[in-house]
């Protein structure tokens, strides 16, 4: 079975060749053909990671290093000690995340194929999308820090492309689309300069950018003392100071009283590690947007649908919890950073719900949500519960891609509801509807029965409604942050714990509000009388999703719960963790926290069908919230996003524009052109011209001489004939006059040759 | 002369490598010129696998083949304009090759002497990756050392980033919007043709 | 890691004039990023203010006044600082400080208003500066490149008028072009020495022309290409087609800078690897050098051609540039005489004389036909000069003088130009490029001067803005070609020092 490991690098040559195929023959495949090829080369790939999973599990959860063909020694100067090979990392956390990006990517890719037709732009979507696949792959199977670099840099640009997909959109909508997607590059670019940063400061560290080398086990914590002290032995023995990073800092922190040498000064390894997790965590920020980066995925939304839930959903955006989780060696040593990490998560969990509370626009709602539960995912990192993180993120990532999709379906019913109307005629154009406000529908929940009911399964899973996936991922985040406050009476245990509980009865209240306004109640705008339900093609995958929304929890059943974790195992899921993840721990099921959770969840559900109910759902022009006097401050707050991005204006780009108009007006207007110009320059030079002006009339030609020239003109009007204006004529007489040269400079050792 | 395995390999880059040149040039098609670029770096790349140079190989792949011609393709297709085939008539390019064969022929019967006073025959040098001498070990070290060694050539490497930030300067303000230029349509296209003046 | 040598040891202090050229152009990038839109005079004031600093360091190292650093070399051999240096380094100073001049208010009624255009300008004097200085073929390569990028893009400065991205477009690709013919001949140059430094390339051809080995041939070879892609750079016929295009394309106030810019790095560059590196690589010991030939043939065609095309030019930019094609043929008579080693001192200087004349003269001339030239980029024709001495006097006496000065009338700088550089080619026996030479001057005369007849016995209306910027330049160009003029003396004292070729 470890043959199975050598197809890693199928995984990304697959949507490689898929994506070349449509680069180059999408124009003549046709709609249907692309997209065979896109999600033939997305499934393709889903069954290789099956395949590695099934290796992985007969192998006994060996970690294998494939090289990569052709690119083995990628960069290396074996004289300075650098070598960063090309290599892939089979292991159980690679893995799960080959699984999730494919088998997801696989699902939306899909439905795409529904939600795009008839765009003139199908076969460049589908590239795009194969072309995020591919970088995306790259990301979560390199074995060091550049390969996933790569990967980081190639999502980004695919996740530009993606969020710009429509910027041709006619009445600034284009331009609206392109901002977004500038911004969105941006931010990031200010996370990526944090990661690069704790890269080279890696590198400089430790030499070496690979996690692991080949052939090299995972010092785990749990493993007995004995096993450490023999792998040093045997380190010591066999290739002194050859060790990845990772096992290379467990190292030094048992030894203690490592210094790194950084040329001017000397810090210690501990601090060393927690500047590195700290710009790290810059970089998690901007991908995964956290506060203070995560202004750019509301805006993310303008991109298609599909790309919604895929890339700003589902797998790009985790990509800065992946990289915290793989580098948990560091960040178990630093307990500055786990504390920022638990307070960045948290706080982003926090604000980013109840921002959701005030939004009209479907997806903007859904967005939030993300970063929201993004929060979750890096605060559970910040409480050292790396296994509920990437838990966490495995559940979420089919709930939100399923949530994104039917929101996708909602607004595709919408607006073929409104096309209906316009057809018809019996609606003048009307300006003011939009597709994806919430205002505008209501009622769908007969229109779309089966868009309803997978939208319902995924608003659970998010709410954390016992038996769904949300429940017992969210459940584990929350255990272990208490467990961490408790037992070892850490601060940021108990402040992650009290303020994601809070966050999730947000999410449980934002959520159903959602529902409520989408699907119950009366149809508040003709489109949404008219709206149908989605085609077979856009049905499929949110079934498959809302299926796995239902039961993805059941791979990490939290020890001592009754009944299920003898039928499905107790925490399965972290066990496999466990074997690439050093301090993945499993969770222990708290039957009183499991409760008050479900229970304020529900209270949280109750209370938003007691606002939004039947009569209030009616007219929605207003939200009840915002009518109610004791909540309309709160909810304008939220339904301006807290002023973030105001606040940025304000006061970090204006007053750097302040401060430059005021240089201006005080050097340039008082200084330079009233004193200098006006008074010593402009008037002293006036006096000096008025002294000289006298006119000089003189000047004799001769006739002659003009008459002597008329010859010379004749020739060169023939001359001109040869300066033509074309740019490959002149390169052609340069060439000329360098053959010329040449033949004229080299002729002594011509005329040698030839014997004159 | 004697043919060996190398000399085949290197016949085979070097027709990868000038085949592509000459294909860049050849196309009309933009997009295909793009590919085809690609193709003759890659067979530069592997010109300098067969000079035991493979990290320079290595940067030729990830560098021009990866980067630059990757950006080259989505700039052409981010302009669908670029990619339309325009017909040129021009009759020149049978002098231009003529001339271009005539220096190049040029060149190497001159320098043949030169080729035979340093005995170097075959296809190439007795040049080896087994023979440790042929490859000095520590190359690609003192490339970067010399590179930023103010007693070698860090002077004219911090000329060249200058150079780079003109050039960056210049991007920039070339594919600025030109709606900042509040006279754009002021200025008429008086063209440098020369068939009105001279 | 390597051991650093400490500034003394690497001799910084002597390439003072070009580094802080350099740094202080970067913090006007910087700067000019607050500089508002409508107030970048702030820009232009501090480039001129910069330059103005850095020209009397560098008048100041020229008259042996004070000297930066100690010894003539810098960075281990890759710069030379020396008489030549210091002399294209005011050349290249008073050039730029006229560009800024001329440029402001043009740019400011055009519309194109942009610090960038300082900065640009700035990296292309630096890029001057550097060949000046240049000791190795290294440093000879990327300094023209940081000349001509530059150059480039101011040419496309007037985007999106068509005839200004017209002529970048083909300035771009064009001297693209040539600078491969140059990396060409500089790896050949390479691989017959063994180095891309000077004096280690006159060493290694001294001995091959003394062991008359077969690596002469690789060095003609890259002697000849190198020629080939530094003619380019000077507009030598026949890679001289893209310069009437280039010039009446491109802004003027750009054009009158390059004209003077180019000019001066491609002939420094020139004379620092022909008449200092390959200075005494002849095929038998003693002959005049093996590039003597070619060059001075090069001359012949080069006044031929510019001095008789431009006679038929109907527009005054055009016309300018084919008299800038042919002025570049007199200097690279004064390169051919450099290639006799008895007379190679005397040649370069004046090679250093007739730039420093013609610096002043063109930048003037061009000056000129800024303050005519009217908004959307008309009004260069021939015509445009009609009448102008009854309308304003002065602006016409100084196109006159510059004219003058363009043919080689006595009392006029260009005439002490030509002049040494004829006598430089009579002691080096090149008899048939001074004849050409002399003739082709007669028959420059004719286009000079219909110029000036232009202004003074025809009448036109005109319409003239001269700014006090434009007319300062103006006023310093004719001051500083009358005063050349009349006291040679003063240029001859400044060349006095130069001597490239290395002795012993």
């Amino acid at each position: 079975m470890e043959n199975f490991f050598d197809l890693v690098p199928l995984v990304v040559f697959l949507p490689l060749a898929g994506l070349l195929i449509n680069l180059f023959a999408g124009k003549q495949l046709g709609e249907t053909g692309v997209s065979i090829v896109a999600v033939g080369a997305s499934a393709a790939a889903f069954l290789v990671a099956v395949l590695l999973w099934i290796a992985q599990v007969d192998t006994g959860y060996q970690a294998a290093v494939i090289d990569a063909p052709l690119l083995g020694d990628w960069i290396s100067i074996p004289s300075a000690g650098v070598n960063i090979p090309w290599q892939f990392r089979v292991d159980t956390l690679s893995v799960t995340m080959m699984l999730v990006v494919t088998g997801v990517g696989s699902l939306i890719h899909f439905y795409a194929v529904g939600y795009m037709h008839g765009d003139e732009r199908f076969p460049r979507f589908f590239v795009y999308m194969n072309l995020f696949l591919v970088f995306m792959l790259l990301l979560v199977t390199g074995n060091n820090f550049l390969m996933m670099f790569v990967g980081w840099e190639g999502v980004g640009l695919c996740s530009y492309l993606l969020i710009g997909f429509w910027f041709d959109k006619p009445g600034g909508e284009g331009w609206k689309n392109s901002d977004a997607a500038r911004k969105a590059f941006i931010v990031n670019r200010i996370g990526d300069f944090g990661l690069i940063l704790g890269m080279l400061i890696t590198f400089w560290t430790f030499g070496t950018l690979d996690y692991y080398l080949p052939d090299e086990k995972p010092l785990v914590a749990h493993t007995e003392t004995a096993d450490v002290e023999a792998h040093q032995a045997g380190q010591a023995a066999g290739s002194a100071g050859l060790m990845g990073v990772f096992n290379q800092a467990e190292t030094w922190l048992e030894e203690g009283d490592h210094q790194v040498e950084f040329g001017l000064f000397s810090l210690s390894f501990e601090a060393t590690l927690t500047v590195i997790t700290l710009l790290f965590l810059l970089g998690a920020a901007g991908k995964s947007a956290q506060i203070p980066l995560f202004v750019w995925l509301p805006d993310a939304m303008a991109g298609p649908t599909p790309v919604s839930a895929f890339i700003h959903a589902a797998t790009m955006v985790t990509a800065g919890v992946y990289m915290m989780v793989r580098s948990n060696v560091f960040y178990h040593a630093s307990d500055v950073s786990s504390f920022v990490v638990t307070l960045v998560g948290a706080s982003t969990a926090i604000v980013a719900g109840f921002i959701a509370v005030g939004q009209w626009d479907i997806k903007r709602v859904l967005a939030y949500s993300t970063v929201s539960q993004l929060g979750f995912m890096v605060a559970a990192v910040g409480v050292g519960a790396y296994a509920a993180a990437m838990f966490h993120l495995v559940t979420h990532a089919f709930f939100k891609a399923l949530l994104f999709l039917a929101s996708g379906s909602v607004i595709h019913g919408m607006e073929h509801g409104h096309h209906h109307l316009e057809h018809d005629g019996e609606h003048v154009h009307d300006e003011t509807f939009d597709p994806q406000d919430m205002r505008f529908m209501g009622g769908l929940r007969r229109k779309m029965p089966l868009t309803y009911w997978t939208y319902l399964s995924g608003t659970l899973a998010l709410a954390g409604i016992i038996p769904f996936a949300g429940f017992w991922s969210k459940d584990e985040i929350l255990a272990d942050a208490l467990k961490l406050g408790v037992d070892e009476g850490r601060l940021d245990g108990y402040l992650g714990f009290a303020i994601l509980l809070i966050a999730a009865v947000f999410t449980a209240f934002y959520m159903w509000r959602q529902v409520s306004m989408i699907f119950l109640g009366g149809p508040r705008h003709n489109a949404a009388d008219h709206a149908e339900e989605s085609g077979t093609v856009m049905i499929a995958p949110l079934v498959v999703l809302a299926f796995f929304s239902l039961v993805a929890g059941m791979i990490n059943i939290p020890g001592g719960f009754p009944v299920l974790d003898s039928l499905f195992g107790e925490h399965k899921f972290t066990g496999w963790l466990e074997h690439s993840v050093t301090y993945a721990h499993a969770g222990q099921f708290e039957g009183l926290l499991a409760t008050s959770a479900v229970v304020l969840a529900l209270a949280a559900i109750f209370a938003a069908r007691a606002v939004y109910n039947n009569r209030a759902l009616k007219d929605l022009s207003h939200d009840p919230l915002e009518l109610d006097e004791r909540t309309s401050g709160m909810f304008a707050l939220a339904n301006a996003k807290l002023y973030w991005d105001e606040f940025y204006f304000k006061f970090i780009i204006y007053p750097f524009q302040r401060a430059a108009r005021w240089l201006a007006e005080q050097l340039d207007w008082h200084f330079w052109h009233d004193f200098v110009h006006e008074n010593v320059i402009y008037r002293h030079f006036q006096r000096v011209t008025d002294f000289l002006t006298q006119p000089v009339d003189r000047g004799i030609i001769d006739r002659a001489f003009i008459r002597l020239a008329e010859w010379t003109q004749a020739l060169a009007a023939r001359v001109r004939v040869i300066q033509t204006g074309y740019v490959r004529t002149y390169a052609l007489s340069v060439l000329l006059g360098a053959l010329l040269v040449m033949v004229i400079i080299l002729f002594p050792v011509i005329r040698e040759l030839l014997g004159i | 002369m004697e043919i060996t395995v190398e000399a085949i390999v290197f016949l085979v880059f070097s027709a990868i490598t000038l085949g592509g040149a000459l294909q860049v040039v050849l196309t009309r098609n933009l997009f295909h010129a793009a590919l085809y670029l690609m193709l003759s770096l890659f067979g530069v790349a592997g010109l300098f696998v067969l000079l035991t140079a493979p990290f320079l190989a290595g940067a030729q792949v990830v560098i021009y083949i990866g980067a630059i011609t990757i950006l080259i393709i989505f700039a052409i297709m981010l302009t669908p304009q670029v990619t339309r085939v325009l017909k040129v008539h021009h009759t020149q390019w049978p002098v231009a090759l003529a001339l271009a064969a005539l220096l190049f022929v040029g060149l190497v019967w001159t320098q043949t002497p030169l080729a035979d006073e340093l005995g170097a025959d075959g296809w190439s040098a007795d040049f080896t990756v087994e023979d440790p001498a042929d490859v000095p070990a520590d190359s690609l070290t003192d490339l970067g050392k010399s590179l930023v060694d103010p007693e070698r050539y860090m002077l004219p490497f911090e000329a060249a980033s200058l150079l780079l930030m003109a050039a960056l300067i210049g991007a920039v303000l070339l594919v600025n919007r030109p709606d900042d230029n509040p006279d754009a349509e002021a200025a008429p296209a008086a063209g440098a043709r020369p068939d009105q003046s001279g | 890691m390597f051991e650093v040598p400490g500034l003394g040891d690497l001799n910084v202090a002597a390439t003072l004039p070009v580094t802080s050229l350099v740094l202080g152009t970067c913090i006007l990038l910087i700067v000019d990023l607050f500089v508002p839109t409508d107030r970048k005079h702030i820009t232009a004031w501090l480039a001129a203010l910069g330059i103005g600093v850095l020209l009397v360091l560098a008048l100041l190292a020229l008259g042996e006044i004070t000297e930066f650093g100690d010894g003539e070399e810098a960075f281990s051999g890759m710069f030379v600082a020396d008489a030549f240096t210091d002399m294209i380094n005011v050349i290249a100073l008073i050039t730029a400080l006229l560009g800024v001049m001329v440029a402001y208010n043009y740019l400011e009624r055009t519309g194109i208003q942009r610090g960038e255009y300082y900065v640009l300008l700035l990296f292309a004097t630096a890029g001057v500066m550097f060949m000046g200085a240049a000791g190795d073929l290294v440093v000879v390569f990327v300094a023209l490149e940081l000349l001509s990028i530059p150059l480039y893009i101011l040419s496309g400065f007037r985007r999106p008028q068509e005839a200004s991205e017209e002529s970048a477009l083909k300035y771009f690709l064009l001297g693209a072009f040539a600078s491969g013919f140059l990396v060409y001949g500089i790896a050949l140059i390479y691989g017959a020495t063994g180095t891309t430094n000077l004096h280690d390339i006159w060493q290694a051809a001294g001995d091959i022309v003394a062991g008359h080995k077969s690596g002469r041939f690789l060095l003609l070879g890259g002697a000849g290409l190198a020629l080939v892609g530094l003619g380019f750079k000077v507009a030598a016929v026949p890679f001289h087609m893209w310069t009437p295009d280039v010039y009446q394309g491109a802004p003027t106030p750009v054009v009158a800078y390059m004209s003077v810019a180019a000019k001066a790095g491609g002939f420094a560059a020139m004379a620092r690897v022909l008449a200092s590196g390959l200075s005494n690589f002849a095929l038998d010991p003693g002959e005049a050098a093996v590039w003597q030939d070619t060059v001075w043939l090069l001359a012949i065609l080069t006044m031929l051609l510019g001095n008789v095309v431009a006679i038929v030019q109907t527009d005054l930019k055009r016309l300018l540039a084919y008299s800038s094609i042919a002025h570049a043929g007199y200097i690279l008579i004064a390169v051919a005489a450099a290639g006799t080693a008895a007379v190679a001192d005397e040649a370069v200087q004046s090679v250093a004389i007739y730039l420093m004349a013609y610096a002043l003269t063109n930048v003037g001339a061009f000056a000129v036909i800024v303050a005519v030239e009217r908004d959307d980029a008309t009004n260069t024709g021939l015509d445009s000069m009609r009448g102008l001495a009854n309308a304003r006097p002065w602006l016409a006496a100084a196109m006159a003088l510059f004219m003058f000065s363009l043919t080689g009338i006595p009392l006029t700088a260009g005439f002490v130009g030509k002049w040494f550089v004829f006598k430089a080619a009579l002691a080096a026996d090149l008899i048939p490029a001074a004849v050409v030479g002399v003739v082709t001057s007669l028959v420059s005369a004719f286009y000079y001067l219909r110029i000036v007849w232009l202004m003074y016995f025809e009448e036109s209306e005109v319409e003239v803005s001269t700014p006090w910027p434009l007319a300062w330049a103006i006023g310093v160009a004719s001051v500083g070609t009358l005063l050349l003029g009349m006291l040679p003396y003063i240029l001859t004292d400044m060349v006095r020092e130069i001597t490239l070729a290395f002795g012993g």
